[in-house]
């Protein structure tokens, strides 16, 4: 590949030559070239353009950045943006002493007032907008759309358990141990039949977990059941996530999520987005329900117990078996645990016992045991 | 002046640009993706000083600062777009038509306006930082009218099964470059739609062979004969295959698959060849002040180098993104990932398990710098060398009475087109 032409050079002189480019016409001008050390200046002659000539004070000048090809160099003079000499050599470039100084920006006030305002924007958005109207259009969602919803998003569970190329995971479908949880939510009094009722899956995974999805779908993982010591530990962990149902809060969750990951997505660019999107993303979701609306489903439990007759204490020896049985140990269980609340979640549980009182079983150790089976 | 013509030159080195690119998108991972202001911006300056028409290099003024402003200025206005519109389109979706798929599509024919909108503003801000000899170029106010040209042009090309395609390359290129200049000199697109019909030529004749291809395997001499077999039954067939090693299902002339790969590649190589040779095409029905461009540019060049370049850069990518997962599997256990999904990780938790995110996040992180840096390499540099060296200008008496046309101040810059992640290669 050829270098572009080389500029003229008029050897009687000996003077450095340029093109000098006065920023109103694409007309390169010849320009001979002189430094006066002593005034400080660059002298730009062009005989046929400018007979006067340019002087450039020397501290003034400076050279354009990150130009390709090491020849040449191109100059800029302060005292006027738009004038540019193309220089064939770089000899003279040693005469000038600023060569590579910034201008300081201007309108950083400006600028810091919209970084401000942008984020202010997605604060208020993901803080506060996009969580009132989804709790707001929560309500109006109808039950149909709810369920269908929820049952994509289960069918996707189970697939992703499964791992790709292989049949979703089975759900647990023991006979007596069905019975059992259905005798189970009967006895909480969670209403039965229609479309709109409350359906539980067990799920064939050692994960100790259980959740809630849009339109009634309450799932627990076996490994749940494994870690509870009585029925009446799964019964409270069952009235809190009917509780979650109840208050609509895995809908509102599933709006929340569609308004603030577009929001996410917009932030981080094409290049270093996709980490900084997928990690703030799962920080966002892993919060997944406020502490009110945790809360909220512990009071629902509380009172459906209290009805059931089990005592709502056990919905806090759950949370105290699960934090001290595994500790600062995994998946659901670490998220219970750090959670700042848990303590006075589990104080909360056992105050909402009443005193001294005697309180039944919710199922019978035939039917604990069946439902312990339920997977086999 | 010489009144005959220039040619264009193109300097600078691939090593050169592979450092300032891998020197730039270092920082841009280092500072969370908010260097690729300045990325751009050195980027930019680096390629159009390269570019040297008559000796004289095109130069790039744009400000990284500028370009944060704008960045900033378009996610005040579309996160409130963004956020709202997708959260009752979800809505709708969920209430009406219960699936949350419409929602999600909505939501992307939304946007498409805003789309075509930032990537016209995005063309404004870029020639209005762009010089050559000292003079502005620029291009007049007019999103909007390209949003809606685009779209109809879209859609028309869509009923019309892509025949039209040619027809809506040349309007909203003559829309673009209607409204450019060159200092006071505006640019005129001349020519006819119907002369970018023969680049259209390679692409429709692949893809009248991959149809025929298509038509020949599934109804004249069916692959798989029985085919009144159901879909289960070839499934079925397919894990036999898979497990015992033996075909149960009479494949008739299986060697006609091989046909789909020279296909297939004809296809790539028509597509490439479309969109360069109609930009060679249109070049040489562009003039200004008389002054002329003329574009030799080689189709089976380009596309040359833009199959090689794309595979060399993602290959690399592919072998990163094994060596990535490889080792979040191994810092996280298989499970990770769908505890992930479910929201039911706190990475916060404890400490090991956030070290881990961040080890996985920064692996990720310079396999996409890498890529870039790559693919500037190899595909950009390239291309724009290519580009560069075929092109002159005739006739370029004419630039003696061009002069300067006033600065083209906009606050947002390109912001629209950075938040929208319209991908411009640089």
């Amino acid at each position: 590949m050829s270098g572009p032409p080389e500029l003229p050079v008029t050897p009687q002189k000996r003077l450095p030559m340029g093109a000098y480019f006065d920023g109103d016409s694409p007309v390169p001008r010849d320009a001979t070239l002189r430094v006066d050390r002593g005034a400080g200046v660059l002298e730009i002659t062009t005989p046929d353009f400018m007979p006067s000539g340019l002087r450039w004070p020397l501290g003034e000048i400076r050279l354009l950045d990150d130009i390709a090809g090491k020849e040449g160099a191109i100059l800029r003079w302060t005292g006027d943006p738009l004038a540019r000499l193309h220089l064939s050599q770089r000899e003279l470039l040693r005469d000038m002493p600023h060569l590579k100084r910034r201008t300081a920006p201007k309108g950083r006030g400006r600028l810091a007032a919209w970084a401000f305002a942008a984020v202010a924007a997605v604060a208020v958005q993901i803080g506060v907008l996009v969580p009132l109207l989804a709790d707001r259009l929560a309500t109006f969602v109808p039950p149909a759309g709810e369920r269908a919803l929820g049952e994509a998003t289960f069918e996707q569970i189970r697939q992703a358990l499964a791992g790709t190329g292989l049949p979703p995971l089975p759900t647990c479908e023991g006979e007596d141990g069905v019975a059992a949880l259905e005798q189970m939510l009967v006895a909480l009094g969670v209403e039965r039949g229609g479309d709109q009722a409350v359906q539980v899956f067990v799920l064939d995974h050692e994960m100790v977990n259980a959740f809630a999805l849009p339109g009634g779908y309450v799932v627990f993982f076996r490994g749940m059941i494994d870690a509870a010591e009585s029925p009446n530990e799964i019964a409270a962990v069952l009235a809190h996530e009917v509780g979650h149902v109840e208050n609509r809060d895995p809908t509102r969750h599933a709006l929340r999520s569609a308004g603030s990951i577009g929001i996410l997505g917009l932030l981080f660019g094409d290049f270093a987005g996709g980490a900084a999107v997928l990690f703030l993303t799962e920080q966002l979701i892993s919060a997944r329900y406020s502490q009110g609306a945790e809360s909220g489903a512990d009071e629902y439990a509380y009172s459906v117990l209290e009805e059931a007759d089990i005592s709502p204490a056990a919905l806090g020896d759950i949370f105290e078996r699960l934090r001290d049985k595994y500790g600062d140990a995994e998946g659901v269980v670490a998220h219970f645990v750090s959670h700042p609340t848990l303590g006075s979640r589990i104080t909360a549980a056992r105050d909402a016992a009443r005193e001294g009182a005697d309180y039944g079983d919710i199922l019978s150790d035939e039917d604990w045991t069946a439902l312990q089976a339920i997977c086999d | 002046m010489p009144p005959q013509g220039f040619d264009v030159w193109f300097v600078g080195n691939r090593s050169a640009l592979f450092w300032l690119a891998l020197k730039s998108g270092f920082w841009t991972v280092l500072t969370l993706g908010f260097y690729r202001f300045w990325m751009k911006t050195r980027l930019r300056r680096w390629y159009w000083s390269s570019i040297r028409p008559g000796g004289h290099p095109l130069e790039y003024v744009g400000d990284p600062l500028e370009k944060l402003l704008g960045f900033f200025i378009a996610v005040v206005i579309l996160t409130f777009y963004i956020g709202i519109v997708n959260l009752l389109l979800m809505f709708v979706s969920f209430s009406v038509f219960e699936s949350s798929f419409l929602g999600y599509f909505a939501s992307f024919l939304g946007v498409i306006p805003v789309w075509f909108y930032a990537q016209y503003r995005a063309r404004r801000y870029v020639l209005g930082r762009t010089r050559w000899r000292g003079v502005r170029f620029g291009l007049e106010p007019g999103a909007w009218g390209y949003a809606w040209r685009a779209l109809v042009h879209w859609i028309i090309t869509l009923c019309t099964a892509g025949i039209l395609w040619p027809r809506m390359t040349f309007y909203l290129e003559k829309y673009k470059t209607d409204r450019t200049f060159f200092g006071s000199a505006k640019l005129v697109q001349g020519g006819r739609w119907q002369m970018l019909i023969p680049a259209a030529m390679p692409f429709a004749a692949s893809a009248l062979s991959l149809g025929v291809l298509g038509v020949w395997i599934v109804w004249l001499d069916p692959l798989i004969p029985q085919s009144a077999a159901s879909f289960e039954d070839i499934l079925g067939g397919i894990d036999n295959l898979a497990d015992l090693g033996q075909s149960p299902l009479q494949w008739e002339a299986a060697w006609r698959l091989w046909l789909l790969i020279p296909a297939l590649m004809l296809l790539i190589y028509g597509a490439v060849h479309y969109r360069f040779v109609t930009k060679r095409i249109l070049a040489n029905h562009k003039q200004a002040h008389g002054v002329q461009l003329r574009s030799k540019l080689n189709g089976l060049r380009i596309s040359m180098i833009y199959v090689l370049g794309t595979t060399i850069a993602y290959l690399i990518l592919a072998v990163g993104l094994l060596g990535i997962i490889g080792v979040a599997v191994g810092l996280l256990g298989p499970e990770a990932f769908l505890e992930e999904q479910m929201g039911i990780v706190d990475p916060l938790g404890d400490l090991p398990r956030w070290l881990s995110f961040a080890i996985i996040a920064a692996l990720y992180l310079s396999v996409f710098l890498f890529w870039s840096v790559l693919h500037h390499a190899f595909v950009t540099y390239p291309l724009m060398r290519h580009m560069a060296l075929t092109l002159s200008l005739l006739n370029v008496a004419g630039l003696a009475q061009v002069s300067q046309r006033a600065r083209d101040e906009f606050a947002e810059a390109e912001g629209f087109a950075e938040a929208l992640d319209l991908g411009a290669a640089i």
